[in-house]
């Protein structure tokens, strides 16, 4: 998918794609000129069919300081709820002069299915359990600035591993850059086989990949699943997958604290540990807008791609 | 049955094809001679002198066979004209090579009483296609709890009865169902799929895990199947396990049979060779129940075919309008179309196993376990017969099928066979790619011209 104008998942990346945006994002963040005339003129559409708040506020953020103008398109009582064919949304939008969508959905494969319809650039912020690109570029960018080179490096990444689009792409984009990728939780929700999703090694037994890790990241046990039938008991999980903070006594020293957010303090991790020195959960906030500014930048923004190399 | 509402006279000569009936141990170059629709004799070499009222037909190049029969089509009607009518999907079996097709009862309203069966079979009879079967309903709005009057359809005309699109739902239902028509020989049709897992949307594996995407997995075909062959060994019922697509399905009929259990069991040409990763692209046209599954699940049916485990093919034709089998995958409909390839496609996963075996599977399998006229070209049986190109490539073009359901998963791939001739009761409904019948308009398949046949 990165060899297209969209940005749909990083099953198809390479590490120069993630290094080059990662970069470029660097480059934001460290202050470049005119910064906010790079996409003026260009209509960023958020189709947000999910509840977001960061995601979208991340986006919309960065495609102001861009330039760009972000119109929430409304999902609710949209037409395509009321059985407009993708197809002719697609059409519509476009005849109306959209640019760019940003589409979060709880189907895997819909941002992928808007891309077929839509002329101009689709971006998944999220497709059910399947994807969330900018959120694993901005984990790898964390982590880039953390220990510089990723080889050798290990990550960590704990709790519902199965139902985790954010798994998946930060996992994906940190084995691109060379790092070690553990999945780590339930057997319930870890992938069939190994290596987990062609790159992970898997792991039920969080106190034993505790120790050798250099990042890890906890994710938010996704209780509203339970009903289905999928899901182990809950209070399995909290006590067998948690942070506690004897478990955080465990780590290594440098090692750092990530989570993609929202996070349930006391149940996944601790909410000691938050805020400690360890976490860069805020860090991993505040880079998620340069990402989405270079992402946005690279599909929309023609002529200024050649000075990121 | 025997053609008699096709062709009043229906006296035709079909000359120089090589005949294979494995219920005959027939193989060698013969003419069919058919009078009155059916079967006369079956003559060495060509007759000196054709009768003067019939017709010499040159089948030169062909192979003949008994008329294939698809034991299991989902026709639509009534209620979901658009996907399919009886005329289309008729048309289309006899494009495809089928002079019969049985078609199941989950339409809207479900085939549930003797007055739709009767009705179907009517409506059916006046397009002078292919032989149209009516399947019942083992309970009432197949809601699985009910059991439907089985006998008042078995005395319309129902030949089978089953709840396909999904699993009886109440073990207890179907265990009485089965005691109560004991003593019918129309045998239950196993859909075999978990309730449970309602909202999988691929096979639960590798591929689905990486996309993140509801699945369901192959258990929720085998402990149905191992449920539905318990009841068969309980009650003595003769039973039939629909489109076999899991290898541990085919570990459980190899256990039925070892124990003398009367079971049979169905495979369609789509898993017989495609498998989940094809979906990896979130190709919402490949969703179908059950899901294409992996190598390993197409190579244990194949080998169970070349085993004589499996002995039925069956299309699970399920005609769908084009938009509904668009993205995303949660908002299409499950199933193919399936009458037109099914042939080619069959042939094209087992071109290692024996042709008669083939034939059998297509023809008098499906005859015996439907109780239905056919499967043989013995004289004084109807003339029904396929005929075949076993070495005419062809390129599936879907936007070239008669039926309105245009989705396949064989779209653009290339075959080998090809049905060449389509006649019921005598009667020639398809050849060389080309539909006629009374009340179906006449229809070219052929994809270019330069496939067209000299005549």
């Amino acid at each position: 998918m990165t060899k297209t104008k969209h940005l749909l998942d990083l099953d198809d990346a390479d590490r120069p794609f993630i290094e080059a945006l990662i970069t470029r994002a660097r480059q934001f963040k460290a202050g470049l000129p005119n910064e906010n005339i790079r996409l003026r003129g260009k209509i960023v559409l958020g189709m947000f069919f999910e509840a977001s708040t960061r995601t979208t506020t991340s986006f919309a953020v960065a495609a102001s300081r861009l330039g760009a103008t972000w119109i929430d398109f409304k999902t609710e009582g949209s037409s395509l709820v009321k059985g407009e064919s993708l197809e002719d949304t697609m059409r519509t939008v476009r005849a109306i002069g959209a640019d760019a969508i940003v589409v979060r959905h709880a189907e895997a494969g819909f941002p992928h299915a808007l891309a077929r319809y839509f002329e101009g650039a689709v971006f998944n912020a999220g497709d059910g359990a399947h994807a969330h690109p900018t959120q694993g570029l901005l984990d790898a960018m964390t982590l880039v600035e953390e220990f510089g080179d990723l080889a050798g490096r290990k990550l960590l990444i704990c709790g519902d591993i199965s139902h985790s689009r954010v798994a998946r792409s930060s996992g994906r984009a940190a084995w691109l850059l060379g790092a070690s990728v553990t999945l780590c939780g339930p057997p319930l929700l870890l992938p069939p086989s190994v290596p987990g999703w062609g790159f992970a090694h898997i792991s039920a037994d969080m106190d034993a990949v505790l120790p050798s890790a250099d990042a890890v990241m906890l994710l938010r046990i996704q209780r509203e699943r339970a009903a289905g039938g999928d899901m182990p008991p809950y209070a399995d999980l909290a006590t067998s997958y948690g942070l506690s903070l004897s478990r955080a006594a465990t780590l290594k020293p440098h090692c750092i604290i990530m989570h993609p957010g929202p996070v349930n303090r006391d149940v996944e991790i601790d909410g000691s540990l938050v805020r400690s020195e360890r976490s860069r959960i805020e860090r991993q906030v505040e880079n998620g807008v340069f990402i989405r500014m270079a992402a946005l930048e690279k599909s929309l923004g023609s002529p200024t791609r050649e000075r990121v190399a | 049955m025997t053609g008699s509402n096709h062709d009043p006279r229906g006296n035709r000569d079909f000359v120089g094809a090589r005949v294979v009936d494995p219920k005959l141990g027939l193989d060698g170059i013969r003419t069919i001679v058919v009078r009155r629709g059916v079967v006369a004799a079956l003559l060495d070499g060509a007759p000196a002198a054709t009768d003067s009222d019939s017709e010499r037909i040159d089948c030169a190049g062909m192979v003949l066979c008994p008329g294939f029969i698809d034991p299991h089509v989902h026709l639509r009607e009534p209620g979901d004209s658009y996907k399919e009518t009886l005329a289309t999907g008729l048309a289309a079996a006899a494009a495809g090579g089928f002079t019969a097709v049985a078609a199941m009862p989950n339409t809207k309203p479900p085939l549930d009483n003797a007055a739709r069966i009767e009705t179907l079979r009517a409506e059916a009879a006046r397009l002078r296609g292919p032989h149209c079967y009516a399947i019942g309903a083992i309970t009432i709005d197949r809601a699985g709890t009910e059991i439907a009057p089985l006998r008042a359809m078995a005395a319309a005309g129902a030949v089978a009865f089953s709840d396909d699109g999904s699993a009886t739902r109440s073990l207890k239902t179907l265990y009485n169902a089965a005691r109560y028509v004991l003593d019918l020989p129309q045998p239950f049709l196993s859909h075999c799929d978990d309730l449970s897992f309602d909202g999988g949307l691929m096979n639960e594996g590798d591929t689905s895990s990486l996309l993140g995407i509801a699945a369901t997995p192959a258990i929720s075909e085998t402990a149905i199947a191992a449920r539905d062959i318990m009841v068969a060994q309980a009650t003595g019922k003769e039973w039939h396990l629909c489109h076999v697509s899991s290898s541990q399905t085919v570990e459980l009929l190899r256990w039925a049979r070892a124990l003398g259990i009367r079971v049979t069991a169905e495979v369609t040409p789509h898993h017989l060779q495609c498998t989940e990763e094809a979906l990896a692209a979130f190709d919402a046209r490949l969703r179908v129940n059950p899901p294409l599954r992996t190598t390993a699940d197409t190579a244990a049916l194949r080998s169970a075919v070349a085993e004589g485990l499996i002995t039925i093919f069956a299309s699970d034709h399920a005609p769908h309008a084009d938009s509904e089998k668009e993205p995303p995958l949660s908002h299409a409909c499950v199933g193919f179309s399936g009458l037109e390839v099914a042939v080619g496609a069959t042939f094209h996963a087992l071109h290692n196993v024996e042709l008669s075996i083939l034939i059998k599977n297509f023809s008098s399998n499906p005859a015996a376990l439907l109780g239905v006229p056919g499967g043989s070209l013995e004289p004084g049986s109807p003339a029904d017969i396929t005929g075949l190109y076993l070495q005419r490539p062809w390129t599936v073009d879907p936007q070239r099928f008669v039926s309105k359901g245009h989705v396949t998963p064989f779209a653009g791939m290339t075959f080998a066979v090809r049905p060449a001739l389509t006649v019921v009761g005598g009667v020639v409904l398809m050849r060389d790619g080309v539909v006629q019948s009374v009340d179906m308009k006449t229809v070219d398949t052929r994809s270019t011209a330069t496939e067209k046949m000299p005549s």
